[in-house]
């Protein structure tokens, strides 16, 4: 068996882009993301400019799985919630539907309880968001819509 | 788990580099990184000890170019080798597309390669996924060194479902970017497949 894939349309992107950024608003963060737990990002509200967001997903995906590993070994099921807090930025990663992640860059001084608060309640709306689109594409939709690549354009994109 | 951005019209893969210690994971990723134009690669971050050795993992970002309008992404990954870190290598194949085995060729390797390979099964069946499904690459490396078994006795011992099989000297990049393209082309056949 192969990897299981997940696609992203433009109608779920909408709608994860607008709860994130209401998040970012709400809590003046710099940065969120949802992120696969594979480590890839799949939507960001905030400034990307002074951050790498590829190799923070990377990192973050890690992290978390790392912690689920630690979890295991002191007979937790999960440590589901993730807090790093720096001198003048804070990270802040949680655990969505075990295949998703949402990271938070924001600024230290903020409240952590509201932040924590706020996660979950975002947790709660992109999961509705997700599971809307899994129902919809059951009823209807193709699981993906991806083109019909041939050979020749693999061998083309790839070389000999 | 590939996801497929159909906003941003991109596919992203995750790659992971599996194997013996000291064998050349994190020199294949080194070379991809040389050789790539800053354009199509991220930063290539190692998380290793204070003697270099990978600690959690190497990871690389690369793009290949376009299909059908779709830029294709892929993410690089190595695992520790050394056999006490197997919990970080279970951790490392979350979500993975495609494996690539460096073997290393030297005689006195072989005992290692063979216990990784055994390794890498238990682990891929630990989150879901068959060896003998997945896509799928062996890398011969280190054909330059003196004490390398001939290439028919590594595969006789090796192949596990008759694979692509890569001779390679990864510090000079040899047989490198054949693997990876190798792997690369299983992953994007089978996402084919599923479409």
């Amino acid at each position: 068996m192969s990897s299981p894939t997940f696609d992203l349309h433009e109608l779920e992107f909408q709608r994860i882009q607008a709860i994130l950024s209401k998040m970012q608003r709400e809590l003046r963060a710099e940065l969120v993301l949802l992120i696969s737990r594979s480590g890839q990002p799949i939507v960001i509200s905030g400034s990307t400019e002074n951050i790498d967001c590829t190799a923070l997903s990377s990192l973050a995906a890690a992290n978390l799985a790392a912690t689920d590993g630690l979890a295991n070994i002191v007979g937790e099921r999960e440590f589901s919630v993730l807090v790093h807090q720096g001198r003048q930025r804070s990270l802040f990663i949680s655990d969505l539907m075990k295949r998703f992640s949402l990271v938070l860059v924001f600024d230290a001084t903020a409240s952590s309880g509201l932040v924590r608060y706020k996660c979950k309640h975002t947790t709660l709306l992109i999961e509705d968001v997700i599971r809307d689109f899994q129902r919809r594409i059951e009823k209807s939709e193709p699981a993906s819509s991806l083109p019909q690549f041939s050979d020749a354009e693999l061998e083309e994109l790839l070389g000999s | 788990m590939t996801f497929i951005n159909y906003v941003a019209r991109e596919i992203n893969c995750k790659i992971v580099y599996y194997g013996p210690g000291l064998g050349g994971k994190t020199t294949n990723l080194q070379y991809v990184y040389q050789i790539t134009s800053a354009e199509n690669k991220g930063k290539l971050i190692s998380l290793a000890t204070e003697t270099e050795r990978t600690l959690f993992f190497d990871f690389l970002p690369i793009e290949f170019g376009q299909i059908r309008g779709f830029r294709t992404r892929f993410h690089l990954y190595t695992v520790p080798g050394q056999v006490f870190y197997d919990s970080s290598r279970k951790l490392i194949l979350k979500g993975v597309d495609g494996v690539v085995f460096v073997a290393d060729s030297q005689e006195e390797r072989m005992d290692a390669n063979l216990e990784s390979v055994s390794n890498l099964a238990d682990n891929l069946r630990e989150q879901g996924f068959d060896l003998a499904k997945i896509p799928y690459v062996l890398q011969l490396n280190k054909r330059d060194l003196p004490g390398a078994l001939p290439v028919e006795e590594l595969q006789r011992q090796l192949l596990v479902k008759g694979e692509p099989c890569i001779e390679a000297v990864a510090p000079q990049g040899v047989g490198v970017l054949p693997t990876l393209k190798a792997v690369a082309r299983q992953v994007l056949v089978e996402l084919r497949k599923s479409a």
